[in-house]
């Protein structure tokens, strides 16, 4: 999950994009203002933007007006110290999906950013199930039929996007841009090879061909979470490097 | 303390002033009926008095001497009258017997006017029976048995009375009604008045009813129409709406100031909080708990500086403005003193401060907040300076002020965020955006420091050419020098 922070409070954003990095292990890019934030967001690889409401350039709310005037349905957390009723729910009103007013607690903005991204996504739990495969978001663990599966943590947030997103193709190109953030060089290949490792932690080996989970790769378009699979959909198997 | 009406002073002034004019017209009606009545009376008692006079008749006997007919005379019942003859004989008298002869002083002064036929009359006032008479006294001549022989004349003295209360009666009910006329005119005055006044005093009303709906949640001040049209009212309402649009704006001002306060604070707890949240978020190696305290010191540190900035701005701001003027400070010595103290700050970012002007100039301003605002703006022009530059104090100065001049060659500031740069917290305090650890408190404090010595602080700025600020601050009367004392 890739989070776009607007604030232009330097160590507060430092800290909040640690804290969201280390945690959930989300991807996070950080604005100094709103209109580099605008800019950012006009990629819409984002699952969550957090704002701030006083910025220079361009304050939050005219962001966050601007963001849903063109059709940006992004999960927004405005992260303000302003804590008037009236300013809330302007906010509220103007397009915004939850508000924390500061000084926050570093652990309640993290749990209401996975909330967030979570119904971004149309899932209301914190565990996801796909199949005999069980993810937990809030212990970032795996299980398959009841015995863990232990992840890379760069397979875990593969397998986490995917999961939040069953039977829907994924592009290479979307997963690169909703795991990493702008710091990272971008090598397409990784995704292949954590795909590849991936695929070969969650599928049983012993009864390859019974009903299970796993990961379809479809040629040049990306990759699939199939929950029950047949075995007439497995001829893309092994062929990671031409997807 | 009694409320004090106007409508009813007034009321009570116009009252009295009328209550005063019917008090004279009365007294001048009293006067005036008096005269008119008594000369009237006069005339009627001369009149009698002669009728009294031609009913004296000769009598046959031998002496021709007179007599007087009772029987001619037709007059009221309770007149008194006295007919002598020459020889002091009584001809005639009424019921009542007077003594008038003994009773009787002329009062002189009509004797001449009324008398129509000639005859010697004189009138004076007799008091008889405890009631008081007017009383004439006509010398008549008789002339008896006229004819060839011319006859004789004979020469008869009339005392003529009346009971003057009749008199006072009539002057009485004239002067009474002269009285109660004015009485009633005063009644009606008074109740005209009341409702007169208080249709003239509306607008009064209206205005106080529109000042009392102003209160300190409602700032709404709409002065009455009735108010402003009303000459003597318009200067109120134009004070009222001065008044309580600068009221509203300092007020607002403080809000804001509060709000943005509470917005920084806030913000840099949040930033602690923050820090330490994700120091305790997951075991860490020593050395990360080392960085991570070391983070959280310096995160307390800014805190300290934006309170200590907020408590420096609002006790300049209570300093009293007449004290400025008794105190002066070298200006030149000031600046040679924080320059030598910015000075490894500038040798580590490779600047050249150079400073020029005139020496011996003293400023009319505490010298601890000359020395703040010289260290503010002269930190403020070495953030913004590429290293290898030069930052330039100029002083100057010009009819009464001093002039200090602050050249940086830095990147200048966007011409649409200088109109806001003075303001506290502002957002395009380039110390921010450029997190060189200021708090958005520098240039307000500076502008605070001018302001209230009686100076002013421009800047004026152009995109990669550098930022001059300018400081006028009144100059000192010479002779006073105080001591340089850190403002704590």
């Amino acid at each position: 999950m890739r989070v776009l922070l607007i604030e232009d409070e330097v160590r507060l954003a430092e800290n909040v994009a640690s804290a969201l990095r280390d945690g959930p292990g989300f991807a996070v890019d950080c604005a100094r203002d709103g209109e580099i934030g605008l800019g950012l967001a006009r990629n819409l690889c984002y699952d969550l933007i957090i704002l701030d409401l006083m910025l220079p350039r361009l304050d939050g709310l005219s962001v966050l007006k601007r963001l849903r005037s063109r059709q940006d349905h992004t999960p927004v957390l405005v992260v303000t110290a302003q804590s008037e009723v009236g300013s809330t729910i302007t906010l509220l009103n103007c397009g915004a999906d939850d508000y924390l007013s500061k000084p926050f607690d570093l652990g309640e903005l993290l749990a209401r950013a996975k909330a967030l991204i979570r119904r971004g996504k149309g899932v209301a739990h914190p565990t996801l199930q796909a199949g005999e495969l069980v993810l937990n978001t809030l212990e970032q663990t795996v299980l398959r039929a009841g015995s863990e599966i232990t992840l890379s943590p760069m397979e875990y947030r593969i397998l986490e996007y995917l999961m939040h997103r069953p039977r829907v193709i994924v592009s290479k190109q979307e997963l690169l841009e909703h795991l990493y953030d702008y710091n990272w060089q971008h090598h397409s290949n990784v995704i292949e090879v954590h795909v590849s490792n991936l695929r070969k932690k969650i599928t049983r080996t012993d009864e390859a061909l019974a009903s299970g989970t796993s990961i379809e790769t479809l040629r040049n378009r990306g990759y699939r979470l199939l929950l029950s699979r047949t075995p007439g959909t497995y001829a893309d198997d092994g062929r990671d490097g031409e997807a | 303390m009694k409320a004090y009406s106007i409508t009813r002073r007034l009321i009570i002034m116009v009252l009295l002033v009328e209550l005063c004019s019917a008090v004279c017209v009365s007294g001048v009606a009293y006067i005036y009926e008096r005269h008119d009545h008594f000369r009237a009376f006069d005339i009627l008692l001369s009149g009698r008095a002669d009728s009294v006079v031609g009913a004296v008749q000769s009598s046959d006997d031998a002496q021709d001497s007179l007599m007087l007919d009772g029987s001619e005379i037709d007059i009221p019942h309770d007149d008194i009258y006295d007919v002598r003859d020459a020889t002091n004989r009584v001809l005639g008298h009424s019921a009542e017997v007077v003594d008038f002869a003994q009773a009787f002083r002329p009062s002189p002064s009509r004797a001449d006017k009324i008398d129509p036929d000639g005859d010697e009359a004189s009138f004076g006032n007799v008091e008889f029976h405890g009631k008081a008479y007017r009383v004439i006294r006509v010398l008549g001549v008789r002339v008896i048995d006229p004819g060839e022989k011319g006859g004789m004349r004979r020469t008869v003295v009339v005392y003529y009375g009346s009971p003057v209360h009749r008199v006072w009666k009539a002057i009485y009910r004239a002067v009474t009604f002269y009285a109660l006329s004015s009485l009633v005119v005063l009644a009606v005055t008074g109740v005209l008045m009341s409702w007169l006044l208080n249709r003239g005093l509306a607008p009064l009303r209206a205005l106080a009813s529109g000042a009392a709906a102003v209160s300190v949640t409602s700032w709404t001040f709409d002065a009455p129409a009735s108010a402003r049209m009303t000459r003597e009212l318009s200067p109120l309402v134009n004070a009222l709406e001065s008044l309580l649009l600068g009221l509203q704006q300092s007020f607002e001002q403080q809000r804001r100031f509060v709000g943005d306060a509470a917005h920084e604070l806030k913000t840099s707890v949040a930033v602690l909080k923050s820090s330490l949240q994700l120091l305790g978020m997951k075991p860490r190696s020593q050395q990360e708990y080392h960085a991570g305290l070391e983070r959280c010191l310096l995160d307390c540190q800014r805190m300290e500086q934006l309170v200590a900035q907020m408590l420096t701005l609002a006790r300049i701001e209570e300093t009293d403005a007449k004290s400025a003027g008794e105190h002066s400070s070298d200006i030149y010595a000031c600046l040679q003193d924080v320059s030598s103290q910015l000075v490894t700050m500038a040798e580590a970012n490779e600047i050249h401060l150079v400073l020029v002007g005139e020496d011996s100039l003293y400023a009319a301003l505490d010298p601890g907040q000359l020395k703040l605002l010289c260290t503010n703006l002269l930190m403020n022009a070495m953030q913004h300076s590429p290293s290898e530059s030069v930052v330039t104090v100029k002083v100057g100065k010009t009819d009464g002020f001093a002039e200090i001049r602050f050249c940086d060659a830095g990147d200048g500031i966007d011409a649409a965020d200088l109109p806001r740069i003075f303001e506290r917290f502002s957002r395009s305090d380039p110390s921010r955006s450029r997190n060189t650890g200021g708090t958005g408190l520098g240039l307000a404090i500076c502008k605070a420091i001018t302001d209230k010595c009686g100076g002013a602080i421009k800047i004026s700025s152009e995109i990669r050419n550098g930022t001059t600020v300018l400081v006028r601050i009144p100059l000192s009367r010479p002779g006073r020098v105080d001591a340089v004392q850190p403002l704590s």
